[in-house]
């Protein structure tokens, strides 16, 4: 090969030279090892973790939590996992901004899917699980919560596969919930992984943003339905009283006149028999009594031509129109009822 | 000397490399081939945790005893500290825990013509790790072998089936009164999901990969056929919204109607009773004045007579002729007997 440096014959001595700072060096390993040996005999589990001790890999006991001591590295290794932290997977959506309130970013992908009457609805929820089982935990998946996470897709898209999208929108979220949950758990457990389902939470279910606008017009409709039927109840409780009022009004006013016409009559009744018991104590007088009281009253009312008996039987001639209608505008209209003596014509005896 | 030095720390280097080669650990999360010199020795499996403990271990002795006797391998199950040949034997390691295959999205059609984008998703391990190491000997071996067979199946499986049998699974759906779905499910996504998984588990077999479960992660319809499904969706808002519209317009007409004919009937049936009344008191009061009239007629005629000349003649409207003489009213104008 070109470019070759210049090589310097071996000199053993340099390089025994240079080998006696390897010792030196070489003892920082064995230093290393013995603090790692010593620093690996104990190990503590906290309250919410369990320990999982293995021996040269194998599985070889679980301490529960505290202070333990166990054979050191490399014998002896221990994991503590959190066996009662609830954990958390968000699908169809993340928490990008914590704190309240909190911001969230929509993963459409995750969250778009076919309902059982072939519409598209976006459900986003969350999977809470904790671990069951912490030997199953870290020794049966190389990655559980993608498992969860590929499986929960995967059931509740099952689920929503088996809804009509009015009841994934609105009456069937519980059942819809409870069906992922319990397909989801059913999968789990198929693969062994330790885990248990908590919960499934929906989230946000709406439809796709193409339709929204129909959507909500579903809904507008509804309002506008209840809203007509509103108004003709007022309508209704507006008219039936109104015409009751006038029923009401209708049987008082009979009422009335009712009792009116009877009071009427029995005191009109009464007044012709208190004039009648003074007429069968005197007839003739009280005739004649009645007679000139009424005709007091009526003859003034009257246009009267008073004409001598004849013998004759001729009637003489008389001129009747214009000075009754000439007197008729002068005199006044009410009459006074004090008897008068009548306003007879002159009489024109013609002989 | 110094040589001496130097041979020292050589051997010294040598020896604990020849330790360090006699022996090796098989964790919980592993399972091993050993091969000596590139021949298989020892299978260590795993002690299953899904399905039987000892299944992978029989699965291995089976396969070997019909598909390989000539080989003497010897085979152990279960995790721990080993020891081999130094130098000559090397241990292949393998995962044991359950591991994810996870393919892209892809195009299949269906039975009724429907294109459909699937994203499978499924979930294996090694069961039979010589096999394994024979076949596809890495995993990114394996993941390609998966993908040919995942997708095979589940384009054949889909290919049979109806859109709807693939996205819904039971007769029983989850649904409001509104609505009513119509086709019969004869097939369903789970009992499809159940073939997928079968079919795929027969082919994996050959490459000692164990597949666990295939499931459809996703299944979208492509977009083109999406802008239909939401003209569709649309439709059918409209047209609910015009129901509940016209439903709305129907029910108040009738309440309409119905109150108007209520307020008649109650006017009428008041009219009615009122009238009853009204003749109650015409009836009543003629009943007192005909008691009272009948004591004397005779008087009654005077007297009601007498009356009604009051209210017949009023002022101005009547002219009379009468006599002087002859009425006993007048005579009196002439002279006072």
């Amino acid at each position: 090969m070109t470019g070759q440096r210049n090589m310097r014959p071996f000199d053993p001595n340099e390089l025994a030279a240079s080998l006696r700072f390897l010792p030196k060096l070489l003892w920082l390993i064995p230093i290393f090892l013995l603090l790692r040996i010593m620093f690996s005999i104990y190990y503590q589990v906290e309250p919410s973790e369990q320990g999982i001790v293995t021996r040269f890999g194998k599985y070889a006991r679980s301490t529960g939590p505290g202070f333990h001591f166990k054979i050191p590295w490399p014998i002896e290794n221990v994991e503590t996992p959190s066996i009662t932290e609830v954990r958390r997977i968000e699908v169809g959506f993340r928490t990008i901004g914590q704190g309240s309130p909190a911001q969230y970013e929509k993963m459409q992908k995750e969250s778009q899917m076919l309902t059982g009457d072939e519409n598209i609805v976006l459900s986003e929820f969350i999977v809470q699980y904790k671990i069951s089982d912490a030997k199953d935990f870290l020794f049966n998946a190389r990655d559980p919560e993608t498992a969860v996470r590929d499986a929960a897709e995967a059931a509740h898209r099952q689920v929503v596969g088996d809804a009509g999208i009015d009841a994934v929108l609105t009456s069937g979220k519980t059942e819809i919930q409870s069906k992922t949950k319990d397909l989801l758990q059913t999968i789990i457990d198929k693969y062994k992984m330790g885990i248990q389902i908590v919960a499934i939470q929906l989230q946000d279910v709406y439809p796709p943003k193409q339709v929204e606008a129909a959507f909500k017009d579903v809904a507008s409709a509804r309002e506008d339905m209840a809203k007509t039927v509103n108004v003709a109840r007022g309508y209704q409780s507006e008219v039936i009283p109104r015409a009751e009022g006038e029923a009401a009004k209708l049987i008082a006013e009979a009422s009335g006149y009712r009792a009116e016409r009877i009071s009427t009559a029995v005191g009109d009744a009464d007044r012709f028999l208190q004039v009648l018991a003074e007429y069968e104590k005197s007839p003739d007088i009280t005739k004649d009594r009645l007679y000139i009281e009424s005709m007091t009253k009526i003859y003034p009312r009257l246009d009267k031509i008073l004409i001598e008996d004849s013998k004759e039987g001729i009637l003489k001639y008389l001129d009747l129109a214009a000075p009754a209608a000439t007197r008729a505008a002068a005199e006044p209209v009410v009459q006074p009822q004090q008897p008068q003596q009548p306003a007879a014509r002159p009489q024109q005896q013609q002989k | 000397m110094k040589i001496w030095g130097i041979m020292a720390t050589l051997v010294i280097i040598f020896a604990l490399a020849f330790v360090f080669s006699s022996y090796y650990t098989v964790s919980e999360r592993e399972q091993a081939v050993v091969t000596s010199l590139g021949k298989p020795v020892k299978i260590i499996v795993g002690s299953m945790k899904a399905g039987e403990p000892d299944e992978a271990l029989t699965e291995v002795q089976n396969w070997l005893k019909e598909k390989q006797p000539s080989l003497k391998v010897k085979v152990i199950c279960g995790a721990g500290l080993y020891f081999k040949k130094p130098f000559m034997d090397t241990v292949h390691v393998f995962d044991d825990r359950l591991l994810a295959y996870d393919s892209a999205p892809t195009d299949i059609v269906t039975k009724d013509k429907k294109h459909l984008f699937v994203d499978t998703y499924a979930r294996w391990r090694i069961l039979n790790p010589l096999l394994f190491l024979q076949t596809v000997s890495t995993e990114n071996g394996a993941q390609a072998r998966l993908d040919d067979i995942i997708y095979s199946v589940v384009r054949e499986e889909l290919g049979k089936s109806e859109l709807y049998e693939i996205v819904r699974s039971t007769n029983d759906p989850i649904l409001t009164e509104e609505t009513r779905l119509l086709e019969e499910v004869r097939v369903g996504r789970a009992k499809i999901l159940e073939e997928i998984a079968k079919g795929s588990r027969e082919k994996a077999k050959d490459y000692g990969i164990q597949i666990v479960d295939v499931r459809l992660r996703r299944a979208d319809l492509p977009t083109e056929n999406a802008e239909s499904i939401f003209q569709r969706m649309i439709a059918e808002r409209v047209r609910i919204a015009m129901g509940y519209r016209s439903e709305g317009e129907r029910e108040a007409v009738k309440i309409r109607a119905e109150t108007d004919l209520q307020a008649n009937v109650i006017r009428t049936n008041a009219y009615r009773e009122a009238e009853r009344v009204k003749g109650q008191g015409d009836s009543e009061a003629l009943k007192t004045y005909a008691e009272a009239y009948q004591k004397n007629p005779e008087f009654f005629q005077l007297w009601r007579t007498l009356d009604s000349y009051d209210k017949a003649f009023l002022k101005g409207s009547t002219k009379v002729v009468m006599p002087i003489q002859g009425s006993n009213f007048n005579k009196f104008l002439l002279s006072p007997r």
